[in-house]
């Protein structure tokens, strides 16, 4: 065993000199680095479950629209089904899945009542997959084609028009000339989803909406968007710079830019995660500090015969140091053994059911999902272990400053 | 005899302005290769301080000191940490054992600094607890030795680092006088076997007798050298 073996043996030895101080500053890194894994995953459910649920709201990874649609969603803002290179894009097996649509503002009249509504004209099959639309049907059934003549209104709004199924319902829009465009549809479905899609979203067949608002159909139809999925969101940006090469005129954004409240969120998660661990760093900070200047201060006179014997003050330095990396060490093991075990504990899924109300309000599932990611897990631990490095330098610099006889003499 | 550690006009002051004053005084001393010397005199003479200029431990006010053909002045701290490593034994009034190392690893510190091969260094830390009278306690804590037994583990502990001097201050000071006796007993049967050169700060009068060389000081002066 060299130098730094015997450096490591002093510095392991001396932890245990005075057990239940070392065991107190264990303790706090270990429930400090559990809190900080566990609280991290949560945030990181969290965020995925509101993206998930932003994304699945008619929104998907990307948007490709004519240009102005965004700041105008009418009629007169539409573009054609895509061909040519932009359809093979589309159709390249890096996307999940993509679907046109047709979107624009309407009123529906019951015989009851009339609101203003968002008519979504959509490809039932391609939805699958894409949006909540599919899995969302509470009432009823989900819409056969493109050319179904029925439609799909949210719970919120059958109540207030006091309409159900079979019963008939009246939409009028703006239609492609300019014109009124109306046509009557008969309920074949009652969906349910977050109260702003349940009040104010109606679903029909993309071919019968392009009919009702004098859109063209078919291969040369016309509509006002496309929303797309990739099998992997990492490459997003890539994507989205090929489909603009691809089409130039078309104004295509990526979720960011079109969720830009779940954007917000997850930054905020993210942050929040960042702001957690400088807390906790420097709370531990102070208790390393703390714990390693007690334990020097009863070492002075050791530390001043270490020197008499020939250990060098920068290895004796070195030795303090180690001491703090094998304390924060195992305390960094601990705890993220057990914020692995919290993460696991709840692999299955944690209920939310007692936050369903607020949770719903802010975009989130009902249900978080904690993941285990043993990189993210090894980098937090990493990243405590060394920075506490730097808490120690301090202590670790006193200790060595005193000249062998001061040390000496001081202590005696 | 050629001059192990060898002094010129050393002094120590304390202090400043008025209240300063020398705990060591323009002393000049040299020390040879086998010599058994001690420094004694009054509480206050300057013995302690002496020795822990000689040894490097402590830094003068003015003079310098040579050890082993080095300038110590011209030395930084790792530089001298080094020198004391490789040329210097050290027995102290107390607390000479690192607390956490067992005796025999508390002999075999400076020879595994020094990079002793592992089965070479636990082959002569246990000759020499053995050589010292404590065979088979080599895997004691030095809490669970006695005063005396101590001394012996960091005079083992010296003497398995070969060093060209070993340097006591006090060692006698907390031992009985069977302890002190033994103590001595061994010291002066390492430096005739041996040939270890030893300096011995003490007020102990046994410990005076046992030595071949004795200077005394007073004042932070040399009062008399005398060989017995």
């Amino acid at each position: 065993m060299g130098t730094l073996g015997l450096l490591l043996a002093l510095a392991w030895r001396n932890l245990w000199r005075n057990w239940r101080r070392t065991a107190i500053l264990l303790l706090a890194v270990g429930v400090g680095v559990w809190s900080l894994t566990s609280t991290s995953a949560l945030m990181q459910a969290w965020s995925a479950s509101s993206l998930d649920a932003g994304l699945r709201d008619m929104t998907g990874q990307g948007q490709i629209h004519a240009t102005g649609y965004r700041d105008d969603p009418g009629i007169a803002r539409r573009m054609p089904v895509p061909t040519g290179r932009l359809l093979k894009l589309l159709d390249s097996a890096e996307v999940a899945h993509w679907a046109p649509r047709v979107r624009v503002p309407a009123v529906i009249q019951s015989e009851y009542e009339t609101y203003p509504v968002t008519l979504a004209g959509v490809l039932p099959v391609r939805e699958r997959g894409l949006s909540f639309i599919p899995d969302s049907i509470s009432q009823g059934r989900y819409l056969k084609g493109g050319d179904d003549g029925g439609l799909l209104l949210g719970r919120k709004l059958a109540e207030r028009l006091h309409t159900g199924l079979g019963r008939r319902v009246v939409l009028m829009s703006q239609g492609a000339d300019g014109t009124l465009a109306e046509r009557g549809f008969q309920v074949v479905g009652i969906f349910s989803s977050n109260p702003h899609n349940e009040k104010g979203l109606v679903l029909a067949g993309l071919a019968t909406s392009q009919a009702m608002l004098g859109l063209r159909i078919s291969e040369e139809g016309e509509i006002t968007g496309v929303s797309f999925d990739l099998h992997d969101i990492a490459g997003l940006s890539a994507y989205i710079r090929a489909l603009r090469a691809a089409a130039p005129r078309l104004d295509i954004q990526p979720w960011p830019v079109l969720l830009p409240m779940v954007s917000a969120m997850t930054q905020l998660s993210d942050s929040f995660v960042w702001l957690w661990l400088a807390i906790m760093f420097i709370l531990l900070t102070f208790g390393i500090v703390n714990t390693l200047l007690m334990s020097l201060f009863e070492r002075t006179r050791e530390m001043g015969l270490l020197q008499a014997l020939g250990l060098k003050p920068r290895l004796i330095f070195l030795q303090v140091t180690l001491e703090t990396l094998l304390l924060v060490g195992l305390g960094v093991l601990v705890g993220l053994l057990a914020g692995a075990a919290t993460i696991l504990a709840f692999h299955d899924g944690l209920d939310l059911g007692f936050l369903a109300a607020g949770a719903e309000w802010l975009g989130a599932g009902q249900v978080l999902y904690p993941r285990l990611v043993p990189s993210e897990l090894f980098g937090t631990g990493l990243l405590i272990w060394v920075l506490s490095v730097g808490a120690s330098l301090w202590p670790a610099w006193r200790a060595v400053r005193k000249t062998p006889i001061d040390a000496i003499s001081r202590a005696t | 005899m050629s001059a192990i550690v060898q002094c010129e006009n050393l002094s120590r002051r304390y202090g400043s302005g008025d209240t300063s004053f020398y705990a060591v005084n323009a002393v000049s001393l040299g020390i040879s290769t086998g010599e058994f010397l001690s420094l004694s005199g009054p509480s206050g003479s300057g013995k302690t301080t002496l020795l822990n200029l000689l040894s490097g431990l402590d830094t003068p006010t003015d003079g310098q000191v040579a050890l082993a053909g080095q300038r110590l002045d011209t030395l930084g701290r790792n530089a001298l940490a080094d020198l004391r490593l490789q040329h210097i034994g050290f027995v102290f009034q107390a607390y000479n054992l690192i607390p956490v190392l067992s005796a025999r690893e508390n002999v075999e510190f400076i020879m595994q600094l020094q990079g002793v091969p592992a089965k070479k260094r636990r082959q002569q830390a246990e000759a020499m607890l053995d050589e010292v009278g404590l065979g088979g306690l080599g895997a004691r804590r030095p809490g669970q030795l006695s005063g005396g037994q101590q001394q012996r583990v960091a005079i083992a502990r010296a003497m398995a680092s070969a060093p060209a001097i070993l340097f006591a201050d006090e060692p006698s000071a907390n031992l009985d006088s069977t302890a002190t006796d033994e103590l001595l007993a061994l010291m002066r049967r390492l430096n005739e076997d041996r040939g270890m050169t030893f300096c011995i700060a003490s007020h102990d009068p046994r410990v005076i007798e046992y030595t071949r060389r004795r200077v005394r000081m007073r004042d932070g002066r040399i009062e008399a050298d005398e060989q017995s």
